[in-house]
């Protein structure tokens, strides 16, 4: 009975320990990891993570970033069928700055000449100046990590994303690139056994770098009909660049318009292309406004928007809409 | 083989070996294939360009470390020069033969004298290999590698959305360009108002195709920018009148070819057709 007893009080024992222990590990770990020496640290450092590794490397680690990435097309920006064809086979020099880039830091950053299958990868944007960075000071044995307010402002995305970055600057809204772009949720850095439960939850970016869908509430469209012309009117009302955007790829929104007349046959037509590179891209908050002029006696006009992204030949629609005279 | 015969089979060796070569007799021939694996997307960098950069670099350094009088580095750029021009004359073989070891050598020789107006005399022998490689094969390199080509530039067609050849897209613009001017000078300002709004269309879409190379905003509006918006608006406002006003519609159509149409075949279409001829 007093065997048992004292075994109970050793399992109490070593629990409250191991407990405690685990507690102090976790509060120098996420608090205040300066307090171990760097001897120590240097047990635990992955010296090849500091040679600019693959993706896959951090994926040992970053398992939920590295899937998220591997959705993006970041991913692709090298491989991508589009890209090769658009880039003459990748000879374009214009392309590979931002296609595969060396170090990103808030200009156009050099192309690289190593593992450029990986595209826009965990180097490009974390490896800077030769160590690690992102929006935390971080522990992180296997590589230290150095806190950079730039991973949450625009400037970052603007080293690639010049033109978006200037015509979002231009917006006044407050709401950077990575609020609507990398919407953050609690999370832990780190997905590999054991070491998960070291760190804390904090917020983090999501990594496929979600491409924003275009809904109604976004452009407003307005129609109607003015003595011998039919008018319409389109408004990028919620999103703080221009619509569709991009510094050298070609997205763009199509409105098309069928004019009929009483007999109910088509007899006219109209399109417009609203294209960065024609610039004809609808700018944040201001009504543009298109003017036909009806040669025949119409009563009904189809109006059709649909929006193309750069990457794709496929067009989506995204809005129908008949209007009676 | 009688005398005469010989007499003017030598007298063409002679006519034909001190006929200097006029930029009349230049002929642009394709590079070699050699050539394209030290340009991308065979190599990841232009290496063959970088290359000559190089020697170029170390000639020029000879010349400005002599008047210098900073002879330590004119000696290694002299080693250094024979050395990248060794390895260069490797590079292509169907070009070794522009390639004198023995010039660059008596170069460097002369150069590491120290004394500048030996080195200026021997930079002579060198100088002639490098210029006669230069006359009969840089513009085609520069053709070749240099300038993206027109050729491989597919363009949606903004009416049918189809994806056709840069050429044949050229070929849509002026057919368009036509059913306006055709049936303006007809005095058919209904069809002629239908064909302006294909036209105008099609010029604008070459915004995009512009994008294809060119990164910035400005080049692009040099060719389709405030001229031609300007030239399609008041073609626009003459054909949507009750009565169009002749003088006007051609004033328009004529800045629409001079800023627009001109500017764009005045700087591309030499290379252009030079490409054309290669890729056929």
């Amino acid at each position: 009975m007093r065997r048992s007893s004292q075994i109970f009080d050793l399992i109490i024992g070593v629990g409250l320990i191991g407990v405690s222990g685990f507690a102090m590990l976790y509060f120098l770990v996420n608090e205040r990891f300066e307090w171990i020496p760097e001897q120590v640290l240097e047990l635990a450092r992955d010296p090849e993570i500091l040679k600019r590794p693959p993706a896959k490397k951090c994926s040992e680690c970053h398992k939920i970033i590295y899937e998220a990435w591997k959705d993006s097309r970041h991913s692709i920006s090298w491989t991508s069928e589009t890209f090769i064809e658009a880039s003459e086979n990748r000879s374009k020099e214009k392309c590979l700055p931002c296609h595969i880039p060396q170090s990103v830091q808030g200009e156009k950053p050099s192309p690289r000449m190593d593992l450029r299958d990986e595209g826009i990868y965990c180097v490009s944007c974390h490896f800077i100046d030769n160590k690690m960075q992102g929006p935390y000071d971080l522990l992180a044995p296997p590589h230290p990590t150095f806190r950079n307010p730039d991973y949450v402002r625009s400037n970052f995305c603007g080293s690639c994303h010049q033109k978006t970055f200037k015509e979002w600057k231009a917006t006044n809204v407050e709401d950077t690139c990575q609020d609507c772009h990398m919407p953050r949720k609690k999370s832990r850095l780190t997905q590999k056994a054991g070491f998960n439960l070291l760190h804390k939850k904090r917020w983090v970016g999501d990594h496929r770098f979600l491409h924003g869908e275009i809904k109604e509430k976004d452009v407003v469209m307005e129609p109607g009909w003015e003595e011998n012309f039919f008018i319409i009117s389109l408004k990028n009302q919620t999103i703080p660049h221009f619509v569709p955007t991009a510094d050298n790829g070609d997205p763009r929104l199509y409105l098309y318009i069928k004019f009929f007349n009483e007999a109910g046959e088509e007899v006219d037509n109209a399109k417009e292309i609203i294209a960065p590179q024609q610039e004809t891209a609808l700018p944040y908050n201001k009504k543009m406004r298109y003017r036909y002029r009806l040669f025949d006696k119409i009563i009904k006009a189809e109006v059709q928007l649909k929006y193309q992204p750069a990457w794709s030949k496929e067009k989506s629609t995204l809005r129908t809409e008949t209007v009676f005279r | 083989m009688s005398f005469l015969r010989i007499l003017l089979i030598a007298a063409a060796f002679i006519f034909i070996g001190i006929l200097p070569v006029h930029a009349k007799d230049m002929i642009v021939k394709e590079p070699p294939k050699s050539l394209s694996k030290y340009y991308p997307p065979e190599s990841k960098q232009p290496k063959w360009i970088q290359q000559m950069h190089k020697m170029s670099t170390h000639f020029g350094g000879i010349f400005v470390n002599l008047k210098e009088k900073d002879y330590e580095n004119v000696d290694v750029h002299a080693d250094r020069l024979v050395e990248e021009y060794k390895k260069t004359s490797e590079m292509v073989p169907e070009w070794e033969d522009y390639f004198d070891i023995k010039a660059v050598e008596a170069f460097a020789a002369a150069a590491k004298t120290h004394d500048i107006a030996k080195a200026g005399k021997e930079s002579g022998g060198l100088g002639k290999t490098c210029g006669k490689c230069h006359a009969e094969q840089e513009i085609s390199v520069w053709a070749k590698f240099h300038w993206p080509s027109f050729h491989k530039i597919k363009v949606t067609d903004p009416i049918s959305e189809k994806e056709v050849e840069f050429d044949d897209y050229m070929g849509s613009i002026s057919t368009s360009f036509k059913g306006v001017t055709v049936n303006f000078g007809e005095g058919q300002y209904g069809r002629a108002a239908k064909a302006l709004k294909v036209f105008k269309s099609r010029y604008m879409e070459l915004k995009s195709t512009c994008s294809k190379c060119h990164a910035t905003q400005d080049v692009k509006r040099f060719y389709v920018g405030q001229d031609a918006d300007t030239s399609f608006a008041g073609l626009s406002q003459e054909l949507n009148s009750e009565k169009p006003n002749p003088e006007k519609f051609w004033k328009n159509i004529g800045l629409l070819g001079k800023t627009g149409c001109k500017h764009c075949h005045l700087v591309h279409r030499t290379n252009s057709f030079i490409q054309k001829v290669w890729e056929q």
